[in-house]
């Protein structure tokens, strides 16, 4: 901030008094117009005697008159290098000087001195605080510019200056003291009358600023600053229809501020159109202000012409090349208008001069996505609204077509895997129960003196015994695996587990005929006759322990999704049916009492039932075919039921 | 035409239910290619076994009208232990196709060579996603259910896919599930974003899509 009034005038000058006769080459230069000449004088004179300053002073006044700053400033301070220390004349014109030459530390520096000197001169206070503020050093700056006003109360300007200072340091009640003496002096004064507005509107006082400054527009009705004040101020307070009242009439004086306030103005009323026509007259009255591109910029996107927009905002930045709000008004001005390429690159741009900036940065990768997701990819399939053929509803023939061919598929696989990597494959299947039958038979050929408690032969025997419980132990054994090991399998929807289940329960038993079927032939081909006397019985009793074990078979591939280590505990559980299924002895061999609790086990009747189709002069008195049927039905039955009602919950992983 | 109707889904985690569908019903229409975005976890995956029908739902029913194919995927619908042939036989028999048909359309599309009768076990997973490709478009599906599987393996078999697959349009939809943009915007006329147990569905991609990215900007996906 300059002084507003400087005490040195060209004149004063003048009044500076040589005290020698100043020498004569100087003054012809001088006369002569020979500033460069004299320049040259001064400067090589090393010791210009107590003239030195004088010259040096008067010089300093003719250079800057006539432009030459630099030269002017240093003649200056060559001046106050050579001037005494009671000379206040000189201190003084170069306060003035530098104050002029926008030296505002170094004026300051003089004034202040010379403020130490005579703390009263009221002037001296008032400049000081004028270079202080000027150099930024506002704290400084007040004290000096309170003292001015303090010591003369009556001067306006200095209330006004010290109100102005005091409102910038954000002391805004002492500001408004200060005014109110200034306004006290002038009265009608306008800057001291926005000031106070100003200083009251940051205090909240809204009424008492609002007609202050309408008083101030009122005094001077043509003049647009306090015109763009009062319609500030009804912004601030939502009067918008006012504000446009007071501004319409300047701004179509032609003022660029009051233009460019209008188009604000017009846009709060959401009238676009007409801003955009007052900021293009706000643009051409002052081409080079960047904010009313910017803004120029902001009404355009508005309208929607988010080329112009683009335009817009891009001549704001090119004026302001430090605006963010430039960059991202074009770039929306971009995104708006589809220019991704152009919009890609200035984002780059725009997060590398703000790294900071989240919004931004969200914005740019945006972008980025939606291109991404924008390039053309090669192959685009574009489809033909097609009629395809209507599909008939799948009647319930195609559904047991689809479960047949769905069985017949695992059943072909499960032989597949049924004995796992083994070179031996299905020929374990014959071996395993060929070796088990021989082990009992060496053991209880010895024991029983060669002769088996039913036929003739050891082997039959065992077999009759065993081949119905592997049938049992193989089912419900083995289906509680199908489910984990046909896993991957399950993915395909047509897959049930149930079909799983029943695939690997079809093969188990067809598996144990075979082999049984084998066997027999084996035995029949060394004489052993192993051939069942009566065959349809022998069939029935095989069907009812299939349906025992596929009973067994499905409750337990149930429980096992649920408890992991079921199957583990069920071959325990059946360890106990080798010795009480009677497999290698007959029942009637045991304690009655035995007997009687053995009879409940359905295999052990399952087995004498086999046995008693086998060999026709065995029919047991406690055989009960009623009682195994129904535990077979009730069996399939609940593994069935199980299956069922568990078919959501076991699908979830544990 | 796959129809959801007021289908609920949900299955435990050690951090309690997971819910996939509240109550949700859709229609996906026949004659449009389907993708469906959601974020890692929201549970694309379960949604795509749930129109498949490897998955039955909690509540509610899926009814499909035509032929919907198993989901293509990673998890993979193959038996370890049996080789390639072996596999694609048992699906050549599970859906009734030719046998003999399925065998040299897949030998051929999938270029396994002497792998293919090999056990699956052996296979890398590029070879097992080119083999369920293969055994997937030889069957004669109304709708292709894919997941995430379309990024699998060298240009080339991706381009092959994307051909057999155009080719494949004129009859069939396809409902796909993957991140990649591009894919989406490759196969698929509308979108659907899976979030918050709701599938909601778009009427074009772009829009999905947009949608889809905001969502994202605005909650990260759980790392």
């Amino acid at each position: 901030m300059l002084p507003r009034e400087c005490s040195y005038k060209l004149s004063n000058a003048e009044s500076f008094s040589f005290k020698d006769p100043p020498p004569a080459t100087f003054f012809t230069a001088l006369d002569a117009g020979e500033l460069n000449l004299c320049l040259d004088l001064l400067r090589r004179d090393d010791d210009p005697g107590a003239d030195g300053a004088a010259l040096n002073c008067r010089l300093a006044e003719i250079l800057f008159h006539r432009g030459r700053r630099d030269e002017a400033l240093e003649c200056g301070r060559r001046a106050l290098a050579f001037a005494a220390g009671d000379d206040a004349d000189t201190a003084q014109f170069c306060a003035w000087l530098f104050s002029n030459c926008g030296c505002h530390d170094e004026a300051a520096l003089v004034y202040e001195c010379l403020l130490d000197r005579s703390p009263g001169w009221t002037e001296g206070h008032r400049h000081a605080s004028g270079s202080l503020a000027a150099s930024g050093a506002l704290d400084r700056a007040i004290p000096h510019a309170m003292r001015a006003s303090d010591l003369a109360p009556g001067r306006g300007e200095f209330a006004l200056h010290a109100g102005c200072l005091l409102i910038d340091g954000g002391r805004l009640e002492e500001a408004v003291a200060y005014l109110r003496r200034a306004l006290d002096a002038e009265p009608d004064d306008n800057p001291t009358l926005r000031a106070l507005s100003a200083a009251l509107l940051a205090l909240g006082r809204q009424d008492e600023a609002l007609s202050l400054a309408r008083h101030a527009a009122a005094l001077e009705p043509g003049d647009a600053a306090p015109a763009i004040h009062v319609c500030e101020l009804l912004m601030r307070a939502d009067r918008i229809d006012e504000a446009a009242a007071i501004i319409a009439p300047v701004a179509r004086a032609g003022n660029a501020t009051a233009l460019r306030v209008l188009s604000g103005v017009e846009m709060a009323r959401d009238r676009a159109a007409a801003a955009l026509a007052v900021i293009d007259a706000a643009v051409t009255a002052a081409p080079l202000n960047a904010e009313y591109h910017l803004h120029r910029g902001h009404v355009l996107y508005r309208l929607g012409e988010s080329e112009a927009a683009a335009g817009a905002f891009g001549h704001a930045a090119e004026l302001d090349t430090d605006s963010r709000e430039a960059k991202r008004g074009q770039f929306a001005a971009f995104l708006a208008g589809g220019r991704l390429s152009e919009a890609t690159a200035l984002g780059g741009r725009l997060l590398g001069q703000f790294p900071d900036d989240d919004e931004a940065a969200t914005a740019v990768l945006d972008l980025l996505n939606r291109r991404l997701g924008t390039i053309d990819p090669e192959i685009f399939t574009h489809r033909e609204g097609e009629v395809r053929a209507q599909r008939q509803a799948p009647r319930l023939i195609d559904a047991l077509r689809c479960q047949c061919r769905v069985l017949h598929a695992l059943i072909i696989r499960e032989t597949r895997t049924r004995f796992g990597e083994s070179r031996l494959g299905y020929g374990w299947a014959v071996i395993e129960p060929l070796l088990h039958i021989s082990v009992l038979w060496v053991m209880f050929a010895l024991l029983m003196h060669g002769r088996p408690p039913i036929g003739k032969s050891f082997f039959v025997f065992y077999f009759t015994g065993l081949f119905p419980y592997h049938l049992f132990i193989h089912t419900s054994g083995n289906m509680v695996h199908a489910i984990p090991n046909n896993g991957s399998l399950l993915q395909l929807p047509l897959v049930t587990k149930f079909d799983v289940v029943l695939a690997r329960g079809i093969v188990e038993v067809v598996t144990d005929l075979v082999v049984a079927l084998i066997l027999l032939s084996g035995f029949c081909a060394l004489g052993f006759a192993g051939a069942p006397d009566d065959v349809w019985n022998a069939c029935l009793a095989l069907l009812a322990i299939a349906a025992l074990g596929w009973g067994a078979g499905f409750v337990n591939a149930v429980i096992a999704q649920r408890i992991r280590s079921w199957d583990k505990v069920w071959v325990q559980a059946t360890r106990v049916l080798y010795f009480a299924s009677g497999i290698f002895y007959a029942p009637g061999m045991m304690p009655d009492w035995v007997r009687q609790i053995l009879v409940w086990n359905p295999v052990l009747q399952a087995i004498d039932w086999f046995r008693s189709a086998c060999f026709a002069g065995y029919q047991p008195h406690w055989l009960d075919r009623t009682y195994l049927i129904a535990v077979a039905i009730a069996g399939l039955l609940a593994g069935f039921g199980l299956e069922r009602v568990m078919r959501r919950r076991i699908s979830e992983p544990l | 035409m796959i129809t959801l109707d007021r289908v609920s889904k949900s299955y435990p985690t050690p951090a309690g239910r997971k819910i996939i569908l509240d109550n949700t019903s859709v229609v996906f229409d026949s004659g449009h290619n389907f993708g469906i975005l959601g974020i890692n976890g929201a549970g694309k995956s379960t949604l795509i076994r749930l129109i498949a029908g490897t998955e039955p739902p909690d509540q509610g029913i899926v009814r499909r009208d035509g032929r919907v194919s198993f989901p293509l995927g990673y998890g993979g619908t193959f038996h370890g232990a049996l080789s390639g042939r072996e596999n694609v036989v048992f699906i050549a028999r599970v859906y009734g196709a030719s046998v003999r048909a399925m065998l040299r359309y897949v030998d051929e599309f999938a270029e396994l060579g002497a792998y293919f009768d090999m056990p699956v076990n052996t296979y890398s997973a590029g070879m097992r996603a080119r083999l369920a490709f293969a055994a997937c478009l030889a069957v004669d599906f109304d709708v292709y259910l894919i997941d995430e599987v379309t990024e699998t393996g060298d240009e080339r078999f991706r381009r092959k896919c994307a051909a057999a697959f155009r080719e494949r349009m004129a009859r069939s939809d396809i409902i796909l599930v993957t991140h990649n943009r591009q894919t989406i915007r490759q196969y698929c006329d509308r979108g659907a974003i899976l979030a918050d147990g709701a599938l909601r569905l778009c009427d074009d991609m772009t829009s999905a899509l947009d949608r889809y990215s905001r969502s994202l900007l605005a909650e990260p996906p759980p790392c």
